[in-house]
Formats: C-alpha cells, sequence, structure tokens
C-alpha cells in the first residue's frame, strides 16, 4: 500500500516532460494569485479568518457572495477570452487574430445592448437572454469574419483585410450602442454603461454558476481541437491529406469560441486584447505547438485577469477601475508594438 | 494502388476525364505546361478535390469512401512552397501528422541532407532548406503511419519538389526519391517542371496540356521534341546519348 503511495507521490512530483513542468508552474502561480486576490480588496477580509469561521458575519457574506463568484467568473473569462485567442490565431494561421480585434466580443456587445433596449423583460429569463443574445452575435459577426477569409484565401493579403473587417465590425458595432444609448430609457443607459466597460463587478453566483459550466464546456471543445489546430498550419491540403478533416474543426472551433466569448461578454462587457496578448507571449516561450498553447493560454488569462481585476479593485479603492480599461491599456500598445515589429520584418 | 477510372473535374480548373493506374515503387512525373492542371490533377489525386466524374480506388476502395484519417495512412501531399503556420522547429514539423520514432526522423533527416536544420525553426530557413524539411515531412507521415507489414508503401503527391533546389539537391533528392520508392515500395507522384529530370528520373510521364493529359508512357515516349515544343510554345533541340541513352532536351538559342 505504501509502495503505491509512494510510486504515485513520486510520479506526481517529479515532473514527467516540459509540458507538465510548464503546465504545473502555471497553475501554482495561478493558485497563488487566487490566494492573493481572494485575500484584497476594499473592505479588508481576512482569508484565514473567514475559512476558521472567525470573520463578523457581514465579512464573510461579502466574501461568499461577492469575492468568490467574481474570483471564479476572473478564472473563467480569463481562460475563455486566452484560449479562444489561441484557437483563432491557429485557426487562421496568424498571430494578430483575437476576439476583439476581429469584432467578435464587439458584435456579441451589440446584441446584449440591442437584447437589453428592447427584449428585456424584469424577468427571471431575462439573464438567460443575455447569455443567448451574446452567443448570437459573437456567432454572427464569426460567420461574416469566415466568409471574408475564405473568399481571400491565404496570404498577407488576407490578413489585412480580416482586420479591415474587424475594425469595420467594431466600428459599425460602437456606432450601433450609440444609437440604443440614445433611445434607450434612463434605467437601460445605467445598466448598458455599467456593463459595457469591461468589469467583473456584476458577477453574482446565479449568473457564475452557469456561465462556469458553459464556459467549461466551450473550453474543453478547444483542448479537444488542439492536435488538429497543429496540422492546419501545414496548409488546408496537405493537413487533409494528413487525416485532418477541417471543416469539421473550423465549425467545432467557431462554435466553441462564439460560445465563449459570447457569455464572457454578455457577462462583463468588452475585456480587451486578452486574446492577443496571452497565446502571443506564451507562444514566444512555448512554441507554436497547440497542445501546449492552449491549455497554457487558458491558465495565463486566468491568471492575467485575476491579477488585473485584483489591481482594479484596489489601486483606487473605495473607487473601482474597469478591468477592461486596465487590459486595453496594456495591450493596446503592445499590439502597435507587434505591427511595427512585423513591418521591420517585411 | 491507386486506379482512376475516367475521373476528372468539371469545376474551373477542369481535368478532363482519364483512366490511369498508379502503382507501388514507381515514381510517375506529371508535367504540362503553367496552368496545365498539374496541381488541380494532384489534389484530386489527393482527395482533397473530390472526382466530380468517373471514380478514383485506392486498393480497390473508392477513394471518397475511405475516412480522412485512414487515408492519411496510404498517401501524403508535400504542397507547392507552402509557408506553414507559426514557427516550428524542424524536428517538431517533420512529426505533425504522424508520431515517427526517433530513429525514423533522424533516417530522413540524412536522406535529405538536413540533420544540420534539426533544431532550427522552420521559417529561419532558405527556400530550398525549407523545401527538403517539407518532403521530409510528408515521408514521415507515410513510412510512420503505413504498417510495417504492409506491401505498399504508400502514395507520395509531390508538387513541384525541386523548385527551389540547386542542380546538386535535385539530383540527391530525385535519387532520394527512386531510393524510397524501391524500398518501401511508395507510390511516387511528382510535378516537374523540369522535363531532363523527368527524363532523367522518372520510369512514366503523365504529359497534360489545358487540363487534358495529351499522353503517357515512358519518358523517351512522351518527352518529344515535336509535341513538347508545340505544347509549351518554346524551340528545342533533342541531345541524344544523354545520361544511361536517355534524351535530353535543351532550349535552342
Amino acid at each position: 500500500m505504501i509502495a503505491i503511495l509512494n510510486a504515485y507521490r513520486y510520479r506526481m512530483l517529479i515532473p514527467v516532460n516540459r509540458t507538465t513542468r510548464v503546465l504545473a508552474g502555471l497553475t501554482a502561480a495561478l493558485l497563488l494569485a487566487l490566494v492573493w486576490a481572494a485575500a484584497s480588496g476594499a473592505l479588508g477580509i481576512s482569508l484565514w479568518e473567514v475559512l476558521r469561521g472567525q470573520e463578523d458575519p457581514f465579512s464573510v457574506q461579502v466574501w461568499w457572495q461577492l469575492r468568490l463568484p467574481r474570483l471564479l467568473l476572473g478564472v473563467a473569462v480569463g481562460a475563455m477570452l486566452a484560449g479562444s485567442g489561441a484557437a483563432m490565431q491557429g485557426l487562421f494561421r496568424n498571430p494578430l487574430a483575437d476576439p476583439t480585434l476581429l469584432g467578435l466580443a464587439s458584435g456579441a456587445g451589440l446584441f446584449v445592448a440591442l437584447w437589453i433596449v428592447f427584449f428585456q423583460d424584469s424577468g427571471a429569463g431575462s439573464l438567460y437572454g443575455q447569455f443567448a443574445a451574446g452567443f448570437l452575435g459573437a456567432l454572427c459577426v464569426c460567420l461574416i469574419v469566415f466568409g471574408i477569409a475564405k473568399r481571400q484565401g491565404g496570404g498577407s493579403a488576407a490578413v489585412m483585410t480580416l482586420l479591415l473587417a474587424g475594425l469595420a465590425i467594431n466600428t459599425l458595432a460602437g456606432a450601433g450602442g450609440g444609437v440604443l444609448a440614445f433611445i434607450a430609457s434612463d434605467e437601460q443607459l445605467r445598466q448598458l454603461s455599467l456593463w459595457g466597460m469591461g468589469t467583473l463587478t456584476n458577477a453574482l453566483w446565479r449568473t457564475t454558476a452557469l456561465a462556469l459550466v458553459l464556459i467549461a464546456a466551450a473550453l474543453w471543445l478547444l483542448m479537444r481541437s488542439a492536435r488538429e489546430l497543429d496540422l492546419l498550419q501545414l496548409g488546408e491540403a496537405t493537413a487533409h491529406a494528413a487525416g485532418l478533416d477541417a471543416s469539421r474543426l473550423k465549425h467545432r472551433v467557431v462554435v466553441a469560441t462564439s460560445l465563449g466569448v459570447g457569455l464572457c461578454v454578455a457577462l462583463t462587457g468588452v475585456i480587451g486584447f486578452l486574446g492577443l496578448l496571452v497565446p502571443h507571449c506564451l507562444r514566444l516561450w512555448l512554441g507554436p505547438s497547440h497542445r501546449l498553447l492552449l491549455p497554457a493560454s487558458m491558465l495565463g488569462g486566468a491568471l492575467l485577469l485575476v491579477v488585473a481585476d485584483t489591481l482594479a479593485r484596489t489601486i483606487a479603492a473605495p473607487a473601482e477601475i474597469p478591468v477592461g480599461l486596465l487590459t486595453s491599456l496594456l495591450g493596446g500598445p503592445y499590439f502597435l508594438y507587434l505591427l511595427m515589429r512585423r513591418n521591420r520584418a517585411c | 494502388m491507386l486506379t482512376l477510372h475516367q475521373a476528372g473535374l468539371t469545376n474551373t480548373p477542369a481535368i478532363a476525364p482519364l483512366d490511369g493506374t498508379i502503382r507501388p515503387g514507381e515514381l510517375l512525373a506529371i508535367v504540362g505546361p503553367n496552368g496545365a492542371g498539374k496541381s488541380t490533377l494532384l489534389s484530386m489525386l489527393s482527395g482533397f478535390r473530390s472526382a466530380e466524374q468517373g471514380e478514383l480506388h485506392l486498393d480497390g476502395k473508392p477513394l471518397r469512401a475511405w475516412p480522412i484519417t485512414e487515408l492519411a495512412n496510404r498517401r501524403a501531399l508535400v504542397a507547392q512552397q507552402e509557408l506553414p503556420g507559426f514557427d516550428w522547429q524542424t524536428n517538431e514539423l517533420l512529426s505533425l501528422g504522424s508520431n515517427p520514432s526517433k530513429s525514423l526522423v533522424a533516417a530522413l533527416l540524412d536522406d535529405l541532407d538536413i540533420t544540420h536544420l534539426a533544431k532550427r525553426s522552420v521559417l529561419s530557413l532558405s527556400g530550398g532548406e525549407r523545401q527538403r524539411v517539407m518532403i521530409a515531412r510528408g515521408a514521415c507521415q507515410l513510412l510512420s503511419r503505413c504498417s510495417p507489414t504492409a506491401k505498399e508503401g504508400g502514395i507520395l503527391l509531390l508538387d513541384e519538389p525541386t523548385s527551389a533546389l540547386d542542380i546538386g539537391q535535385q539530383q540527391r533528392l530525385m535519387r532520394q526519391l527512386r531510393s524510397w520508392a524501391t524500398q518501401h515500395h511508395m507510390a511516387i507522384v511528382c510535378v516537374l517542371h523540369d522535363l531532363n529530370l523527368a527524363s532523367t528520373y522518372a520510369d512514366r510521364v503523365w504529359l497534360l496540356h489545358q487540363g487534358q493529359r495529351i499522353d503517357h508512357g515512358l519518358p523517351n515516349q512522351v518527352l518529344n521534341p515535336a509535341t513538347i515544343a508545340k505544347i509549351y510554345a518554346a524551340e528545342l533541340q533533342r541531345i541524344e546519348g544523354g545520361t544511361h541513352g536517355k534524351p535530353l532536351l535543351a532550349l535552342a538559342p
């Protein structure tokens, strides 16, 4: 018995290969970040006291009902945005693809805003309506972008067209949002602006629980595509000959990213650049294979969002900076840097 | 063994229906002017574009009835000069599409004279180096996925495998292809622009023009100056008594 336990222990202790090492390291970092995040906030709550049941009831309530779901939502949204960024970059065979840049997020945002302004009633179904609207919006944009990509074929011209299409969709969605804000009632307007800036503030168990399940499903679908995404990098004809059913792969990735990103946007608004930043940095470190890159991006995205959100909560406490602003401030310059470096290489 | 029964494509680019057999152990060259449909024919042979007329059979079973993953055990494709997405190491790239043993990878790297590039990133290689890496990947897929007991080594489809190679590398590659064909009973189909390479190394030649196969057979029958000059709109001289008595074609000054 002890021998078995020991064997098990040593197998767990000695990292088998680089993949295990990297993923274990990222998981550990994420757990540390979670502990730090769970113990920080506007309200000085001691994590230790909460777990021991020694904290006062109000603090305990705040921790369980506000902070914990927020942490979990941060993990899920961060993992989803970065994971879908990695998957889309693989699908388009291009490091600049990203749910925000291609307009998926703003498309989802527009549909959610439409839902809030025109269809929402105060019933319990309203929440799930918002989910569905986000999913539909992301799916629509995904199909448009794919249609354009298909017509363009490969090559660098196609990349420019994709980014321009994303720009057009982003602008259009922005304008649509403006129109909606104009015709919205005061109450709706308040809701729109609270949600639209990209923040994890709205995390409640009621929404978070369902979102966690659906996002986990989307992440699982993406993980199942890792090997096939690797194959796709050979080019479609060669990959087909190597055993890849490209259309099945595309459908799966499109459904998973639309579902996941749509949900994220419905819950948190647009949190930009995570999907660009995380996979890109990790690819420089880990190489292009999606078998490692996808799970590492998910962990890395979760880590980055949890850290960014904790900073957003605490820098200006008791006030709170929308975390979307923070990630955009981080990601925007990095994206510009990428573009400049690419141009020099050409 | 791949057999074509009046197989063709009707949508542009079209391929007129043709019959034919591609046997294990042989090297078949597909030649023809630019835009003749060589790459399109290759993608039909690969099953990437399924035949719109007639039928292709691989080992007696219709090509379209093969599951994609099983088909990958029997044939591999090396497309024309396509850059892989992202920056793979040569080693990693070789094992895309299969799970090769270390010794197989080492042997293939050695076969194609790219052992020194094993740890290099593929995007940093020169065109000719990268071309040999991609060919090694195709061979790797077949050799590691074909069952060792199989009498046939599968079909390797190569689109202009020598386009970026210097003459020394062209010779080494063509010799290597011949040796794979005999050693592993592999059928090798090459789209070639250099007619003299086709004449020197191919067992048989298919000559394509405007989507039609206008001639096929032994290289010295198909590659006669009169036909070639007409099809390519070029002035040619035939030089007799090339290597092994095979005729060579040269451009007239």
